[in-house]
């Protein structure tokens, strides 16, 4: 089987790969899994001063697997009542440990980053899309609360903006996600992402590496990114919604 | 002055006072509260409303304040400060409705029409509609509106905007946050923000419950508890002193 996510180390820079893309890289238990072996071992990994957070194919990562969140097996979903609850902790934990990576971390939107994919894309300390790419938070169409990705989405574009964009749902352009500062940087297409990233890398391997993690770790104790607990919070209340008749029904509409 | 209507989930809040760019009476801002009040409560008819939109009849959202009223008010300023604690109830009553509210600020929205905006969820204005809290010019403090901008464009923007009386258009509103679509005329603002009160209120109930209360959560408003309380005293206690009434009387000389 091949891995559900792969790290490659060049001197100092990493490298992150989601790896489901004919899934579109939909978060499955096994991807979130694999995801944290990778950030466990980037925690340790020495000399590392950038790490790049990308998907493979044509999709950064298309949110939420829809079988592994139905619960009702007859109707494609996984039938186990606790696998959404598990899933969303998991990527709860998941985000807190990227977040508190010692290197910067560039989120690489090279394609639709929806829902959960777009809370991941938020947590990281750099966002760069092009702007045909496409962003996100639907949760509210499909009846969903994205309450464990909030905390990452407010931290970047604050409170006000953040109600705005969740209660709206739908999703948007890579372009209009960096004027409202969920993406910060965008190119024009998707051909030029890949030297839009090298770009800005190079400038934070160019810099001193002990500057920019005690720059980032402070940054982390001011908006209290460590603390676990709010994000667990998020995904509980995120599970208790998903858990309900109504968006298990939406959910099964739309797997359909 | 005020009309309500309720169609398709959506009750339509329309200040309805043209002639005066909307400026607000105490009874109007009364009547706001009242109604988004029982939306919360959501009993008998009200229980079918699944979001509240804003806006005004004419030209302008609302031009704040109709200073008219406190023209023959006496030495303790009674008209003025029921003004203050009216917007507080309807700002702060928006923000605890659970259902979403969407501001239509098309045109204009100065001073109280402004400060409405700190209540709502999304606003939607045109590029060229006029914002901004001029009212340190009156010796009036816009200290009630602090904490909802506080929340809404953060710290730095909030300082900038209530301390300069200058006003500013939709583009830059939209730059710091305060606005979050843009449209063209002011008529397309009226519209668009009907459509996506409409599209709110086709969504799951409990959804948008969960995840309005729990964005304000996180963003930390109940950080400091009494704030509102604290920001409403900032204003009021000023209103009955020496600049506040010079400086107001002098708007009826001109």
């Amino acid at each position: 089987m091949n891995e559900l996510a792969t790290l490659s180390i060049d001197g100092p820079v990493a490298t992150l790969v989601i790896n489901r893309p004919e899934q579109h890289n939909a978060m499955s238990i096994g991807m979130l899994e694999a995801l944290h072996r990778c950030v466990d071992e980037l925690e340790v990994a020495e000399g590392v001063a950038v790490t790049v957070l990308t998907g493979a194919g044509r999709s950064f990562c298309a949110g939420m697997d829809l079988k592994q969140v139905i619960i009702d097996k007859d109707s494609g979903g996984s039938g186990e009542p606790l696998l959404p609850k598990r899933l969303l902790a998991s990527l709860g934990r998941l985000t807190v440990k990227i977040r508190c990576l010692p290197s910067v971390v560039v989120a690489k939107v090279n394609g639709a980053a929806i829902g959960g994919g777009c809370g991941l894309a938020c947590v990281c300390d750099l966002v760069v899309t092009h702007a045909d790419s496409m962003m996100g938070f639907p949760e509210v169409d499909l009846g969903l609360c994205p309450a464990v990705v909030t905390p990452w989405l407010v931290r970047k574009i604050g409170g006000g903006p953040a109600r705005a964009v969740l209660l709206r749902g739908g999703v948007m352009s890579g372009q209009r996600a960096c004027e409202i500062g969920i993406a910060d940087i965008v190119c024009p297409d998707r051909d030029s992402l890949g030297a839009a990233v090298d770009e800005v890398v190079g400038r934070y391997t160019s810099a001193g590496h002990q500057a920019l993690f005690a720059t980032k770790s402070l940054l982390n104790d001011l908006d209290r990114s460590r603390d676990e607990s709010i994000v667990l919070r998020g995904a509980e209340l995120s599970a208790a919604v998903l858990a309900t008749e109504e968006a298990q029904a939406s959910l099964i509409a739309r797997l359909k | 002055m005020i009309q309500i209507s309720d169609d398709n989930g959506v009750r339509t809040i329309m200040f309805d006072r043209p002639d005066k760019r909307n400026a607000l009476t105490p009874e109007m801002l009364d009547g706001l509260v009242e109604s988004v009040r029982a939306v919360a409560l959501g009993k008998g008819a009200d229980a079918n409303v699944r979001t509240v939109l804003l806006c005004g009849n004419g030209a302008a959202f609302c031009a704040g304040f109709d200073l008219d009223l406190c023209r023959d008010d006496g030495p303790e300023q009674s008209v003025m400060k029921s003004f203050l604690v009216g917007l507080n109830a309807a700002v702060e009553a928006m923000r605890a409705c659970p259902r979403p509210v969407v501001i239509a600020a098309h045109g204009a929205a100065i001073a109280g029409g402004c400060a409405l905006l700190g209540g709502a969820d999304y606003v939607v204005a045109d590029r060229g509609a006029k914002l901004g809290y001029p009212v340190v010019r009156l010796g009036i403090s816009p200290a009630v509106s602090a904490p909802f901008l506080l929340d809404s464009v953060g710290p730095g923007p909030a300082r900038r905007r209530l301390l300069d009386a200058k006003l500013f258009d939709g583009v830059e509103a939209a730059r710091i946050g305060l606005v979050h679509e843009l449209t063209e005329t002011p008529d397309e603002a009226i519209e668009c923000a009907h459509k996506i009160a409409r599209a709110m209120a086709s969504k799951s109930i409990k959804a948008m419950k969960v995840t309005k209360a729990w964005t304000m959560e996180i963003a930390g408003e109940k950080k400091m508890p009494g704030r509102a309380a604290r920001a409403l005293d900032a204003s009021v206690s000023l209103v009955t002193g020496d600049e506040a009434i010079r400086r107001l009387a002098s708007v009826w000389k001109k």
